[in-house]
């Protein structure tokens, strides 16, 4: 028997640290759903209680903008989804990472049009509003940080998930914009 | 399903794109009801897009793809239903 080879007791029940770490990915991702999911639940409640602001609200929304915005977070996937398939990872991460902070900027394009005119709605939708989509716009900036960060020394398992991160942000905002800005 | 998952990416990506296009029109052109369900099929169909076509899930966990997109199903439901009850 090898030396460096521990007896079998020793080894049944030992999770390996890449399935841990794996388990955490997860773990994190729905605890993300799970608070977008009540804060979303939650302004279509309010939306339905409260149907003048919400159309005051829709008002005011920047509706091409985000339709822009929805477009280049997308485009930004299809490049992670290259990353961590393997196809020029550096680049495609770079190219996600940019069109991060592409959606960044477009978003605080549409909050200076929409401020002056959201602030004049007396409605806890307003507050959600910011809420809901000023978190998520947190989260782009944060992983597009963290992502050009990868792209200086990537490795398949960050690569991976680091994109399966950038996928459940995006998946996010695929549902912010029907309950938020569709209605 | 072996077909889904063998989408290529660009594909994915401009069945993503049209969609979001096809989700505005349907919010500025159409009834409260038609819009309410065009809406929630739409946007269910980008959310499965990007599970089955972006992240593959489903050769890794066709439970996690499954209860992901069980997700975006409940919430883009409830986001037909509320838009169809605003007429």
């Amino acid at each position: 028997m090898n030396a460096h080879t521990p007896p079998a007791s020793l080894t049944v029940g030992q999770p390996t640290s890449e399935g841990g770490m794996e388990l955490l990915l997860w773990i994190l991702i729905w605890s993300e759903f799970a608070v977008f999911g009540a804060f979303l639940v939650a302004f279509l409640i309010l939306g339905l209680i409260d149907p003048p602001a919400l159309a005051k609200l829709h008002g005011a929304l920047d509706l091409p903008l985000a339709g822009a915005a929805t477009a280049i977070l997308l485009t930004s996937g299809f490049f992670a989804a290259r990353a961590a398939f393997g196809r020029r990872p550096r680049w495609n991460l770079v190219a996600a990472a940019l069109g991060g902070l592409g959606f960044v900027a477009l978003k605080l394009v549409a909050y200076s049009h929409e401020i002056p005119a959201i602030t004049a709605v007396e409605s806890r939708l307003v507050e959600l509003y910011f809420l809901i989509t000023g978190f998520h716009l947190a989260h782009v900036l944060f992983v597009a940080l963290i992502m050009l960060a990868i792209a200086w020394r990537p490795t398949p398992r960050r690569t991976g998930t680091i994109a399966a991160i950038w996928h459940a942000i995006d998946l996010v905002w695929l549902l912010i914009l029907p309950i938020i800005y569709l209605g | 399903m072996s077909s889904l998952r063998d989408l290529p990416l660009p594909i994915v990506l401009g069945a993503l794109l049209l969609a979001t296009g096809l989700g505005l029109l349907a919010s500025l052109h159409l009834a409260p009801l038609p819009r309410g369900l065009a809406i929630a099929a739409l946007s269910l169909v980008k959310a499965a897009l990007l599970v089955i076509g972006f992240m593959r899930l489903q050769q890794e966990s066709r439970v996690l793809a499954g209860a992901l997109i069980g997700y975006a199903a409940l919430l883009c439901a409830l986001a037909g239903l509320r838009i169809a009850l605003s007429a």
